[in-house]
């Protein structure tokens, strides 16, 4: 009836991830988040390895991995950074849209170049002045002949300006409501296409965020996923799936700061003896083991709720606010275990909260969670 | 020609390792392809991408948890697996009779062998193998070339190298330095799926250990766990050196 062991394949790509972890991530993490810099030669290894665009289906030249070969990996790839993971997890954002929206020729003429050399792709949803509230965009679409011309500003956009393809959500008429949206693809090198660089972020400072100004920017019109009104929809049902992953690097992330705090606490002595005999340590570190356990479940589940096909939105939803909050509370501990030490940036826990945080805050807030969790409750 | 490589699985190095009766339990334990037998696995990989034409075998001996190396040497590239299924623990005299014993009924030319294992150290299986099977023996290997038969490379020894050449059939036992071994890739995951892993028989081969294990200890070191104060950044390197040299005797 249940079953919780993971396959063999499995068990060797979390294997891999985690060595490329141990590798390639750990050692470079604190550096590229003081330097807020992102570090694109793990961009280019995550490739060579197979870890990148790992969505993409095998029509299209990728792997296909499923929902929980994602999870596993984005388990292990946060537990190094979650900045460095945010740049790989957002281009899977940027590729769902395309699986779910996309026609066949499509997804190959889009997602076919990203397997063939490094390259990322993008989601713009958010705008300045409305983020949940996708509705309200202002970002337009107007149909010149063959073409969209796209107008507006997007905001808040991992690997904004520098992926490959960006899959821009517009509105063909202001006021329109759901109805009205589309969902376009936008090649980096589209004229009118500009990016800035959001600088100065609590955390996540290795992965890139971008405003995306859009000037008369011009697509053909077979870059439209989808019917004319579908764009809202579009958007939903690939946050559904993509909320997951974020779910499995909060585990990731929780993981972390368990490790570090056992490390820390097993080497620490207070009146003379390990700081780990004392209760108070004793519970903070059993607390985020329970926190980690449950929610690498509920996260295992979601993910094999899309992989068999069945409604996830509520479940993806549960799990992405449960683990957040669950990992912003283990590295919030952390640092309460590392004491003075887990406040300055020699150790890596303060990192693990001022990253975390975003967590609780990207491709949907925690509140927007507790709403889908609720209309699910009360339909 | 056929190429063996032969894998062990060891401790993964941050692993905790525990005693069970008179023995060292490494059932819970995180167990990795041991770091020697990989710079085999890539060395046997990189001969064959640099022309020769050889079919790759990864052997292991051992219980049944071997199967994950194996699968590892899979991915990375190897073209089939023979694992000879036991939870006897063979010396290393033992286990040479089983390596020599599969080359010949595989017909391998060249056996690939870690040099010494992360958790045991005897360095005699490689010398043992060739030993029975008449084969030259290249030891603590740092380059390796093939070209048709004839076998060059290096060693390096404390002060500096050698280097030798010699013909097939022989066995080459590796060592630090004699490449990076790569990773498995995701891809090649996905392939390794379909690879042969066939298992073997220890029986076949007529190998007994010669020796038993009587007991073991696991040796425990206590940490002095001295933190210097870093605030005068001279005065702490100053007293960091006078610890090295008078205390821990590590430089002089």
């Amino acid at each position: 009836m249940i079953d919780f062991s993971l396959t063999d394949e499995q068990r060797q790509l979390q294997q891999l991830a985690r060595e490329f972890t141990r590798r390639e991530i750990i050692p470079i993490a604190a550096e590229y988040d003081r330097r807020e810099e992102l570090p694109w030669q793990v961009v280019e290894k995550a490739f060579e390895v197979g870890l990148l665009n790992l969505s993409i289906p095998e029509h299209a030249g990728g792997l296909g991995l499923g929902m929980l070969d994602e999870a596993i990996i984005g388990e292990e790839l946060a537990y190094g950074c979650m900045g460095i993971y945010t740049v790989l997890m957002a281009s899977e954002l940027g590729i769902v849209p395309i699986l779910v929206g996309g026609s066949e020729e499509q997804q190959r003429r889009f997602l076919t170049p990203l397997t063939e050399k490094p390259g990322l792709a993008a989601f713009a949803l958010s705008e300045p002045d409305n983020g949940s509230d996708a509705a309200a965009m202002k970002t337009t679409a107007v149909l010149d002949g063959d073409e969209w011309v796209i107008n507006g500003t997007k905001m808040w956009i991992s690997n904004g300006g520098i992926a490959e393809i960006t899959v821009v959500f517009a509105t063909t008429e202001r006021g329109g409501g759901h109805g009205a949206t589309v969902a376009l693809v936008v090649p980096k090198d589209a004229p009118g296409f500009s990016y800035n660089k959001i600088k100065h972020k609590m955390g996540q400072r290795a992965s890139l965020t971008s405003e995306l100004v859009f000037e008369n920017v011009r697509v053909p019109r077979g870059n439209q996923l989808g019917g004319l009104g579908d764009g809202f929809k579009i958007a939903m049902k690939t946050l559904d799936k993509t909320r997951i992953p974020v779910a499995a690097g909060s585990v990731g992330i929780a993981r972390r700061a368990l490790d570090e705090s056992l490390k820390y606490a097993k080497e620490r002595e207070a009146f003379g003896k390990p700081i780990t005999s004392y209760q108070a340590i004793q519970f903070k570190l059993a607390e985020m083991s329970m926190g980690i356990e449950t929610g690498r479940l509920m996260t295992y589940k979601a993910a094999w709720l899309v992989d068999s096909g069945r409604p996830h939105a509520s479940e993806a939803a549960i799990a992405k606010a449960y683990c957040s909050e669950m990992a912003f509370d283990a590295a919030n501990e952390a640092i309460q275990v590392h004491g003075g030490y887990g406040y300055v940036g020699e150790y890596p826990v303060e990192k693990l909260l001022r990253d975390v945080k975003l967590n609780q805050i990207y491709e949907g807030t925690n509140e927007i969670q507790r709403l889908i969790i609720a209309r699910n409750l009360l339909r | 020609m056929k190429i063996l490589t032969l894998i062990r699985q060891v401790p993964d190095a941050e692993a905790r390792v525990k005693l069970s009766g008179n023995v060292v339990d490494l059932g819970g334990t995180t167990v990795v392809m041991d770091g020697m037998d990989e710079y085999g696995v890539e060395a046997a990989l990189r001969l064959r991408e640099a022309g020769a034409e050889a079919e790759i075998i990864a052997v292991a001996v051992g219980p049944q948890r071997n199967e994950d190396a194996l699968r590892t040497a899979l991915a990375m590239g190897v073209d089939r697996a023979v694992h000879i299924e036991t939870e006897e623990r063979l010396d290393a005299v033992a286990l040479s009779k089983v390596i020599a014993g599969l080359a010949r009924s595989e017909g391998a030319e060249l056996i690939l062998l870690g040099g010494q294992e992360a958790d045991w150290d005897s360095q005699a299986l490689g010398a043992a193998t060739a030993e029975r099977l008449g084969w030259a023996q290249l030891t603590w290997t740092n380059e390796l070339h093939l070209n048709g038969t004839a076998l060059t490379g290096r060693h390096d020894v404390d002060d500096g190298n050698e280097s030798f050449e010699t013909h097939l059939p022989a066995v080459v036992t590796t060592q630090q330095g004699l490449n990076e071994p790569r990773y498995p890739t995701l891809p090649n995951i996905m392939k390794a799926k379909k690879k042969e892993l066939r298992k073997d028989d220890l029986a076949t081969y007529g190998a007994a250990p010669s020796l038993n294990y009587v007991s073991a200890e696991i040796q425990v070191r206590a940490r002095l766990n001295r933190v210097i104060d870093g605030k005068d950044p001279q005065a702490a390197a100053a007293q960091l050196i006078d610890l090295l040299r008078n205390e821990a005797k590590v430089i002089r």
